[in-house]
């Protein structure tokens, strides 16, 4: 399987980890990526406040480099992924639209037809590569750890419409218990983290924030599948507690790197040392809960 | 539901919402479909910071009384997370009303300076590098009013040990050409 990538802003950098740890773990499973050749930002939520048709032609021209690479695009980022299949739709609905966005691009000297797929890393994952070959790649099962996944909202339903429920997505569960982990349910799992309202105003955004991590609070860690939630979740716990009147410290972790994990990939490999909020512990947890799963196998042996 | 939703779909596209909002009489098209049921509300997380939530909006845009919904700077809470668009039974593009409402709340002389600031700092690093370059935004953004900085310090030191932001600008090779499109865009759309 070979694969366009478009990491975006978030992921190269203040996220750098899901990048790294993205890399490594597709290495693992044997899919052959390549970065799009001389990407742009997507716009993020900022685009929009500015100028709707940057907000898509932005977007635009990342899918009109797959296109003359003649590929399927895949990003890791679901709010690049939300701008990414907002201009996919919009483009191909709206003929004077795509006409401007086309007025637009030939500045850079590409056009966009709306031949190139979107799709989200999730969906590679789960759909192409598939969790029976995720399962035989576990080599350190995640035992006893209780998981959170943060589905977030920026997939939204044009993602999940394929393959999933809507508005209550189970494919990052099924993927989260193939690397053994115990999968914890919450509310908000699909709500919005805020996004940049944690820059731009920040009272509103670190309560959003709170209120996402009071509600898995009972998990041993958060796992993303976007790089600005990643980011967010981390870095403003201190500010949520503050709101909420409680201390948060609960480590958050992208999809790719609790994959890596369960992998045995090295530290490392996975970014582990750039968390905000450190990882380390939970790998304590994981050789507690297999002590407990190997002691049980041995006494059920026993009998 | 199938065939009607798809119908409902294709109107969220129908028109940019600057034309919707221009044309108050497009029957049939956009939030002239809402009968103002407040899913979108229930939908949003910054609802409950807004002077009028995103049902309000629609309905001020349905009588007409856009001005008063810019003025309220609901519109800077929008996220853009689309979860109102996604679940309007009625196939409103509320996203697409409320980010115009941003737009033209950011467009006035009163908006709030930080978040002004934030939206053009960010955008403006995009424009001179094709992609966001965090360093050279946080000076933009915090140039003038270093105090607030004082606050990011602990943060900003934090992510600059672990690696994650570099003094470096992002290079593309398009670069000019993304410039360009920012200047074609302002053309298209009549902005300063």
């Amino acid at each position: 399987m070979k694969y366009v990538y478009y990491p975006g802003c978030s992921a190269s950098g203040t996220s750098k980890e899901a990048e790294e740890s993205l890399q490594a773990a597709m290495r693992a499973l044997g899919v052959e990526w390549t970065e799009l050749e001389d990407w742009n930002c997507c716009g993020a939520a900022v685009a929009i406040g500015t100028s709707y048709l940057l907000s898509l032609a932005l977007p635009a021209r990342n899918l009109a480099l797959a296109e003359r690479a003649e590929s399927d695009l895949v990003t890791g980022c679901s709010r690049c992924f939300m701008n990414l299949i907002r201009a996919v739709h919009y483009t191909h609905e709206n003929a004077s639209v795509r006409e401007e966005v086309n007025e637009l691009l030939a500045e850079t000297g590409v056009q966009y037809s709306g031949k190139a797929r979107l799709r989200h890393l999730l969906d590679v994952i789960i759909n192409d590569v598939g969790l029976d070959v995720v399962a035989e790649r576990v080599t350190q099962p995640l035992d006893g750890l209780r998981v959170a996944p943060y589905y977030g909202c920026c997939q939204g339903m044009w993602t999940y419409a394929q393959f999933d429920s809507t508005e209550d997505p189970h494919c990052f569960d099924q993927l989260l218990a193939t690397l053994g982990a115990e999968v914890v349910d919450y509310r908000l799992k699909t709500a919005c983290c805020g996004g940049t309202l944690s820059m731009s105003r920040r009272s509103v955004g670190a309560r959003l924030i709170g209120d996402l991590l009071a509600a898995a609070d009972d998990a041993d860690c958060i796992v993303t599948a976007c790089p600005l939630c990643l980011f967010n979740l981390n870095s403003f716990q201190r500010e949520a507690g503050k709101i909420k009147g409680t201390h948060f410290n609960i480590p958050v972790l992208f999809l790719t790197q609790i994959m890596g994990m369960a992998f045995g990939l090295p530290k490392k490999a996975l970014g582990l040392q750039r968390h905000v909020v450190p990882v380390d512990g939970l790998y304590e947890k994981i050789a507690a809960g297999a002590a407990v799963s190997s002691s049980a196998a041995s006494a059920s042996g026993a009998r | 539901m199938g065939a009607q939703a798809n119908t409902v779909d294709k109107a969220w596209t129908l028109h940019t919402p600057e034309r919707v909002l221009a044309a108050r009489d497009l029957v049939g098209n956009d939030f002239s479909l809402c009968y103002q049921c407040g899913l979108c509300t229930g939908s949003c997380r910054t609802a409950y910071a807004m002077k009028y939530t995103p049902r309000q909006i629609m309905n001020l845009l349905q009588l007409g009384r856009e001005d008063e919904a810019v003025a309220g700077g609901s519109g800077l809470l929008c996220t853009a997370c689309f979860s109102c668009t996604f679940r309007c039974p009625r196939g409103v593009a509320v996203t697409d009303m409320m980010t115009a409402i941003q737009r033209r709340t950011l467009a006035e002389k009163h908006a709030d300076p930080h978040i002004r600031r934030f939206y053009r700092a960010f955008l403006r690093t995009v424009e001179r590098h094709g992609r966001f370059h965090e360093a050279e935004f946080l000076v933009r953004y915090y140039a003038p009013n270093p105090l607030r900085l004082r606050d990011e310090l602990r943060l900003g030191l934090t992510l600059l040990m672990k690696g994650k932001v570099t003094l470096k600008a992002p290079k593309v090779k398009s670069q000019k050409g993304i410039a360009a499109m920012f200047r074609k865009a302002a053309e298209i759309e009549g902005r300063p």
